[in-house]
């Protein structure tokens, strides 16, 4: 009769083994998360494995009610939040979100994170719209890529990089937060657990061919939310640029505003062929750090250089 | 007809919630509504009922349980429903400027084909893979400087005219009526009616990337979540109801809608639970998850010093 409900979330005060649940921080379709404090009082990030069609908390209960014929699926999908715990616990990164704890209560599982009080990078694009300053992206994207670079190395690709999971603490030292999609890197989910993507971030590659995924499919995203960074506005989903590009170069779009070199290197990230894009975190962070060259000889030399690219491409 | 339904609607941050939607269905044919209303004092809430509520009872006298010409009955019961709104004003003797008054968008599956019509800035999409397929053009002031050249769709966002509309049910002129293409659907395809509230704090991207390949029941509270927050301190009502067609879903999304199971004349403005489909899992010990758990926990312990 009434529409389906959404999971209450536990209650403000409630003790879940050594944390105190102060408020929800969020919730998704998958899980509640929770900002707590530890018997230091300090605070800290829980997420809550709670799947809303397998699972449901009414208001007052601790327990979630679980059906006999999902019980089954519902552990199945238990598997993810491992695999994502599994690969945040070999990070240790400053720029990559710390799990600090992992435990199993209230019939579900419980992943502790580190806390820090800041906003997300989506939320900065939100509040200043058309008015980020280059240096802002090159300072947060160069840092971002250092915990980037820490990921790929432990052979992991995140696959869900974008402005809302990038987390920027008050100091502006930004963080990379859920890894709800990294499990892919590992393969072997099986066809129940559909692959996320994010259209705008996610590459080509992400829906046509995730046998060809790389760390070149993170970079990508990272071009995307850098480009989300100059208008807030994000590129043409991949999966149409396929079809027709309609992508606009950040280099036209945002002529005169920011220096040709990011442009440029928004747009080469932005590559519907992976190969033509950054091999690697470090050459993008390279580009990244390049001193903005005056107006000189040698800027006329790259652009015509990336210019000629770009004539050969087609 | 196999569907997943779910409608939700919110104040935001205004004293009343003057929006109204509702979706309605027999065993061949399926009505969604969103009405969003105007006008002085609780006017605008009147308005939106009596829109939907005309829509949905006319649907349960005509859809037994199809309905003979889904286009003649948009026109006509939206018609009629724009006179219930003026006879409601007369009968109150409202002045002109208070007289209620309601956005109004209507959509009818029946045969895998849509139809839709609207009044006003309350929008219908039309999504497949990934994309909006179609969208209906607002009867907005903003939407003619748009069309004219005069405004880019950027500049629109925050102009002042932007709730400035010229077709509505009630009122002293006729409602402009747009009428859809007969539009087939294919498994997976999504509708969504809403009203500006929810569109207009969000990117169509940002609605594709909430309703596409999803359970609506859960990404349609999201979706609103989202929108309210872009809608900021003034966020105004918002109305959403998302409908994916067909099945061939990931396992989550199974609880869908069967028409077959309901009687031939009746009809249903309930959403019946079916039963996840139980597909063999591999199934995860108590000893599994704690095996897990204590790797994760060794490895949380190797790695920080």
């Amino acid at each position: 009769m009434s529409p389906p409900q959404a999971n209450q979330p536990l209650p403000p005060g409630h003790q879940l083994e050594n944390y105190r649940i102060e408020r929800q921080l969020s919730m998704g379709g998958f899980s509640i998360v929770y900002l707590a404090y530890d018997e230091e009082d300090t605070p800290v990030a829980i997420k809550e494995y709670l799947p809303n069609s397998l699972a449901l908390r009414s208001a007052g209960d601790v327990l979630p009610t679980i059906s006999e014929e999902h019980r089954a699926t519902f552990r199945h999908g238990m598997k993810c939040f491992f695999e994502e715990g599994r690969a945040l616990a070999h990070l240790s990164h400053p720029n990559v979100v710390r799990v600090l704890n992992f435990f199993r209560a209230n019939e579900t599982v419980y992943m502790v994170m580190q806390y820090e009080r800041g906003r997300t990078l989506q939320e900065h694009i939100q509040k200043h719209r058309g008015e980020i300053k280059e240096t802002f992206i090159r300072n947060v994207f160069v840092r971002l890529l250092n915990g980037l670079r820490e990921v790929h190395t432990h052979k992991l690709l995140h696959l869900d990089i974008k402005p809302a999971n990038i987390y920027l603490r008050i100091d502006g030292n930004p963080v990379l937060l859920d890894f709800g999609a990294a499990r892919q890197a590992l393969g072997g989910e099986g066809p129940n657990l559909k692959p996320m993507y994010t259209p705008g971030y996610a590459a080509p590659e992400q829906y046509k061919a995730p046998d060809q995924l790389g760390p070149w499919t993170d970079i990508y995203a990272v071009g995307a939310s850098m480009y989300a960074c100059l208008g807030g506005t994000v590129p043409q989903p991949a999966i149409d640029r396929l079809e027709k590009d309609r992508f606009e170069p950040a280099a036209k779009k945002w002529a005169g505003k920011y220096s040709p070199q990011l442009l440029e290197t928004i747009d080469w990230c932005l590559d519907l062929d992976h190969h033509e894009r950054p091999l690697s975190v470090f050459a993008l962070q390279k580009a990244l750090t390049e001193r903005q060259p005056a107006v000189n000889e040698s800027t006329w030399i790259d652009t015509l250089g990336q210019r000629l690219r770009g004539l050969i491409k087609k | 007809m196999k569907f997943t339904i779910y409608q939700e609607s919110r104040v935001g941050k205004r004293r009343n919630n003057q929006d109204r939607l509702a979706h309605c269905y027999s065993r061949d044919a399926l009505l969604m509504v969103v009405a969003d209303g105007m006008g002085g004092h609780l006017h605008g809430e009147v308005a939106a009922q009596i829109a939907v509520q005309y829509l949905t009872e006319a649907f349960q006298r005509e859809a037994k349980p199809r309905l003979t010409d889904p286009f003649m009955f948009l026109a006509g019961s939206l018609q009629n429903a724009h006179r219930a709104v003026q006879d409601y004003a007369l009968a109150k003797r409202l002045p002109e400027a208070e007289s209620p008054r309601t956005t109004c968008v209507a959509c009818i599956v029946q045969d895998s084909v849509a139809y839709w019509a609207h009044a006003g800035d309350s929008r219908l999409y039309t999504l497949r893979e990934g994309r909006v397929l179609t969208k209906t053009r607002d009867h907005s002031t903003v939407q003619s400087m748009i069309d004219e050249g005069h405004l880019t769709a950027a500049e629109a966002v925050n102009h002042p005219l932007r709730n400035r509309i010229y077709s509505c049910l009630g009122g002293v002129q006729n409602p402009q009526l747009d009428f859809s293409r007969k539009t087939t659907l294919q498994a997976g395809d999504v509708i969504a009616l809403m009203s500006d509230g929810v569109w207009g704090p969000l990117a169509d991207q940002q609605i594709v990337a909430a309703l596409h390949g999803r359970d609506v029941r859960q990404a349609v509270p999201r979706l609103l979540d989202e929108a309210e927050r872009m809608g900021g301190p003034n966020c105004d009502n918002l109305s959403l109801v998302a409908m994916a067609w067909g099945e061939n879903y990931g396992e989550e999304v199974t609880t869908s809608v069967e028409t077959q199971s309901l009687p031939f004349d009746g009809h249903s403005t309930q959403m019946p639970e079916f039963d996840h489909r139980s597909l063999p899992l591999p199934e995860l010990s108590d000893d599994d998850i704690e095996r897990a758990i204590d790797e994760i926990r060794n490895a949380i312990k190797k790695h920080s010093k």
